[in-house]
């Protein structure tokens, strides 16, 4: 969550491209493979497909620039990149712009074999130096992703391009998520010569090789994008190969839910994303509907552990106690979100330890013999408990509409009223994107605790919210500052594993480091959905490294 | 005797007649809409003041077997998202609400009337800079000024006052001025300055009084404005943090459920209107009342 200091030290609109791929990092950054399956909807009647015409697309939020490093920017961008690889349910990885690839032993040089013939839509070439371009432009600190330096800054050596056709990366250390890692959004090619036009062109009308070409961006309404004639690089994983088959997506921001969800109802939009959780019985049964658990981090209450009361232990314990985190998270949500329980890691992502997942079980009475024993013992008038006259309290901020959508805001009043039954006083503070991402709410001395969620593909991304916040190298993405070299080395010999079984075993060493110190308390997952009606709309998908809506084999039905 | 026949005859209809007119004139008489008025107002004074002689239920406990329940004999609002009564929420809202319109309005009105007595009773230099510096500041919307204000400070109960009220003061300092002006140069004033009065004591006995009477009016109606720009600033996510149930914060949190739960948008909404109603219709009856005594 905490990518605010990046932002003071760059130019407005690097800092802006920065800020949203650091929310990317603190929100959700990364992805990972989910079940992206149908969960409801009507059987599909047999319809006439129509050529061309126009997808009208209802989402939730609008992001301050087009591309960058945050999952919502991941998901528009998406439309107009390619990637090098995709990756499909179970974590396999699939050609995508590199037709195959091969490790060194030492697992130090990677070696992709590109598609040849592959063109942006500006109509320069997509080769082997356009991509070391790629890489080096992520990586510059003037015009950073944050959420690519997260991944792989640790990691990158240099990159080259040994012939039109093959690119090298070289890494200082073995890293066995690097594929997972590339087949994110964040990870599109951009073209250089588009990438010369500067940040703030680059922000707003990006170029790539994808099925789509950006047209207008409305800022507040909607961007249009039309069909990229020429498109002939989908990855392995596509419905079909070769161009859209639609002429137009216009992706509208309904920020509303009901507004949203009534674009559906009335037929302005064919398709939806986030489907609010009090109409998710009624679409289930009226339109197709697909739901993505996003692997990663899951939406977790991060508890700051440098202050009071969260810097001990056993009062972060008795929190994770006090709440009946598995039926509120079912109210709230109903079918649009699960409970996970486990605060490292979603129920979605590889080397998930799924035995974390009741590591806590609501149990006030277990609570309150924690809080006793940590010294808040007295209650005062209002029924809050007290330590040396202190009442035990704690400020909870959240990105609000950003971060937390509606149904999550219900859960933390919900999630709130049940701390103070057991005299736990948690003061909600909804912030705005500015505030939360300008940099105001990052130190320490800000908060007690704040939930968050990080999109990734694999578990490596314990490694980008739980590596240590040093002096000489910060970790803005760990939000509850704690920093535990344990932890840390845990995480990084497991990342540079190449053993897949002792991998897993240290992936479940760290997440339970992170669970018996109950430095995050698990909440529920953070999901992609889409309301699809399928009289108007067929063959969208969700693909599986974080829930990006793929539009590229979409095409328009007649009855 | 035989004149009180038709209204005792079966056709009776002119007798009825008559009553009915009687009727309809005491019933004029009592004024319905200000008994009315008065009554909601008192109502929404003792949910501001104790609320628990209204409800015994608490605002804020959560019961997740009971959410987004129909108003019914059991919760005659319904229950939100959340299974809060509604009911609750509204009553223990009301403080919070006219706290932020009573604040808002009292820091409006100071702002004004120390901007507008200085204004009027000042030379020209200081009239004409504090004109400029009103026309500047009244040239931006309400809502936009208090937006700015909420943007740079934060959302919270203060902000909501400070902003509302120092959105809405440029209009309330021109009418001060305006009514200092026409007090200063009625003959009252000249023929207390002719008897050799001293200036503090004409401002003190003639000036402040008579300029201020109109005021009165002004303030009850920007009471119930007061609220309803407060609320929309909860409204826009920009007031108190959940979950406090200020109306406007209410109106917002029903936002997202008005197609399935209607209840949550329309009572608060129709209590932000019956509250700004019942404020502005005692408000005319003052201003009428005190116009009559003036022209008396």
């Amino acid at each position: 969550m905490k990518c605010s200091l990046l932002v003071r030290r760059a130019a407005p609109l690097v800092a802006l491209t920065v800020v949203a791929a650091t929310i990317a990092a603190c929100g959700g950054g990364a992805d990972g493979s989910a079940p992206a399956g149908a969960a409801g909807g009507p059987a599909l009647s047999p319809a006439k497909p129509v050529r061309g015409g126009t997808i009208e697309y209802g989402h939730q939020q609008e992001p301050p620039c087009i591309s960058g490093g945050w999952v919502e920017q991941a998901y528009i961008s998406r439309q107009v990149f390619d990637s090098l690889v995709s990756q499909v349910k179970g974590g396999k990885i699939v050609p995508w712009l590199a037709t195959s690839w091969k490790a060194s032993k030492d697992q130090l040089t990677w070696t992709f074999k590109l598609k040849p013939n592959v063109k942006f839509s500006d109509g320069t070439p997509l080769d082997a130096a356009a991509i070391k371009t790629n890489f080096e432009y992520w990586l510059n600190p003037k015009t950073l992703n944050s959420t690519v330096a997260d991944y792989v800054g640790e990691y990158y050596e240099s990159s080259a391009a040994l012939d039109a056709t093959t690119f090298q990366l070289k890494l200082k250390k073995p890293y066995s998520p690097l594929l997972s890692a590339l087949s994110q959004g964040y990870f599109g090619i951009h073209s250089p010569a588009g990438l010369k036009r500067g940040v703030d062109k680059e922000c707003v009308d990006p170029i790539g090789s994808g099925a789509f070409v950006i047209q207008k961006w409305s800022r507040g309404q909607n961007v249009t994008f039309v069909r990229n004639p020429n498109y002939n690089s989908p990855p392995a994983n596509a419905k079909h190969q070769g161009p859209a088959y639609v002429d137009k997506l216009v992706w509208k921001f309904l920020k509303e839910p009901a507004v949203r969800y009534g674009s559906l109802t009335s037929g302005q939009s064919q398709v939806i994303y986030d489907v609010p959780s009090v109409d998710w019985d009624e679409a289930s049964k009226k339109y197709q509907v697909l739901r993505y658990l996003t692997p990663g981090r899951p939406q977790t209450l991060s508890l700051n552990v440098t202050r009071a009361p969260f810097d001990d232990v056993k009062v972060r314990q008795a929190l994770a106690y006090a709440l009946d985190r598995k039926n509120a998270v079912k109210s709230a949500f109903g079918g649009a979100a699960e409970y996970n329980g486990n605060g490292s890691l979603s129920q979605s992502t590889p080397d998930y330890d799924p035995a974390l997942a009741d590591a806590y079980t609501y149990n006030p009475d277990k609570a309150g013999q924690l809080l006793d024993a940590a010294g808040w013992t007295k209650k005062n008038g209002d029924g809050i408990r007290t330590k040396d006259g202190k009442p035990l309290k704690a400020l909870v901020i959240y990105g609000a509409g950003s971060i937390i959508n509606a149904d999550g805001a219900t859960l933390l009043q919900t999630l709130q009223e049940q701390a103070k039954q057991v005299g736990f006083d948690l003061e909600l503070k909804p912030l705005t994107l500015t505030q939360l991402f300008g940099g105001q709410y990052s130190t320490p001395d800000t908060y007690q605790a704040t939930p968050g969620y990080w999109t990734s593909p694999t578990a490596g991304v314990l490694y980008i919210v739980w590596r240590q916040n040093l002096k000489d190298r910060p970790n803005y993405n760990n939000s509850a500052f704690y920093n535990n070299p344990e932890l840390e080395k845990t995480i990084e010999a497991a990342n540079s594993t190449l053993d897949p079984a002792e991998q897993k075993a240290l992936y479940f060493k760290a997440q339970k480091i992170i669970s018996d110190e109950a430095v995050a308390i698990g909440l529920y997952t953070r999901t992609s959905s889409l309301a699809i009606d399928t009289s108007k709309l067929r063959d969208v998908w969700l693909e599986d490294s974080q829930g990006e809506p793929v539009f590229s084999d979409a095409y328009l039905v007649k009855q | 005797m035989s004149t009180v026949q038709p209204a005792l005859s079966p056709g009776g209809l002119p007798g009825s007649r008559a009553v009915a007119a009687v009727a309809w004139e005491r019933l004029r008489a009592l004024r319905p809409g200000l008994t009315l008025a008065a009554l909601a107002l008192l109502f929404i004074l003792v949910a501001a003041i104790a609320p628990s002689l209204l409800t015994s239920r608490s605002p804020t406990s959560i019961d997740l077997g009971a959410t987004l329940q129909a108003p019914s004999a059991h919760h005659i609002f319904g229950t939100d998202q959340a299974g809060r009564d509604l009911y609750a929420r509204v009553i223990h809202g009301t403080r919070q609400s006219l706290l932020i319109g009573l604040g808002a309005t009292a820091l409006s009105m100071s702002v004004a009337i120390s901007l507008g007595f200085l204004a009027g009773l000042s030379g020209r230099f200081v009239d004409g800079a504090i004109n400029r510096l009103l026309e500047v500041v009244f040239a931006f919307p309400v809502l936009l000024l208090a937006l700015l204000f909420v943007t740079v400070f934060g959302a919270s109960a203060t902000t909501q006052i400070v902003a509302v009220g120092i959105g809405t003061a440029p209009g309330y300092a021109r009418m001060v001025r305006g009514q200092v002006l026409a007090v200063r140069g009625s003959g009252y004033v000249e023929a207390a300055s002719a008897l050799g009065h001293s200036y503090p004591r004409i401002i003190r006995r003639h000036i402040f009084p008579n300029a201020m009477r109109p005021l009165v009016v002004v303030v009850t109606l920007g009471l119930g404005q007061s609220i309803v720009w407060a609320s929309s600033l909860a409204f826009l996510g920009l007031g108190v943090a959940p979950p406090a149930p200020e109306w406007g914060a209410l109106l917002d949190a029903g936002r997202g459920y008005v197609t399935k739960a209607w209840w949550l948008e329309v009572v608060p909404g129709l209590t932000i209107v019956a509250f700004a109603l019942a404020v502005t219709t005692l408000g005319r009856y003052a201003q009428q009342r005190l116009e009559g005594a003036n022209q008396r």
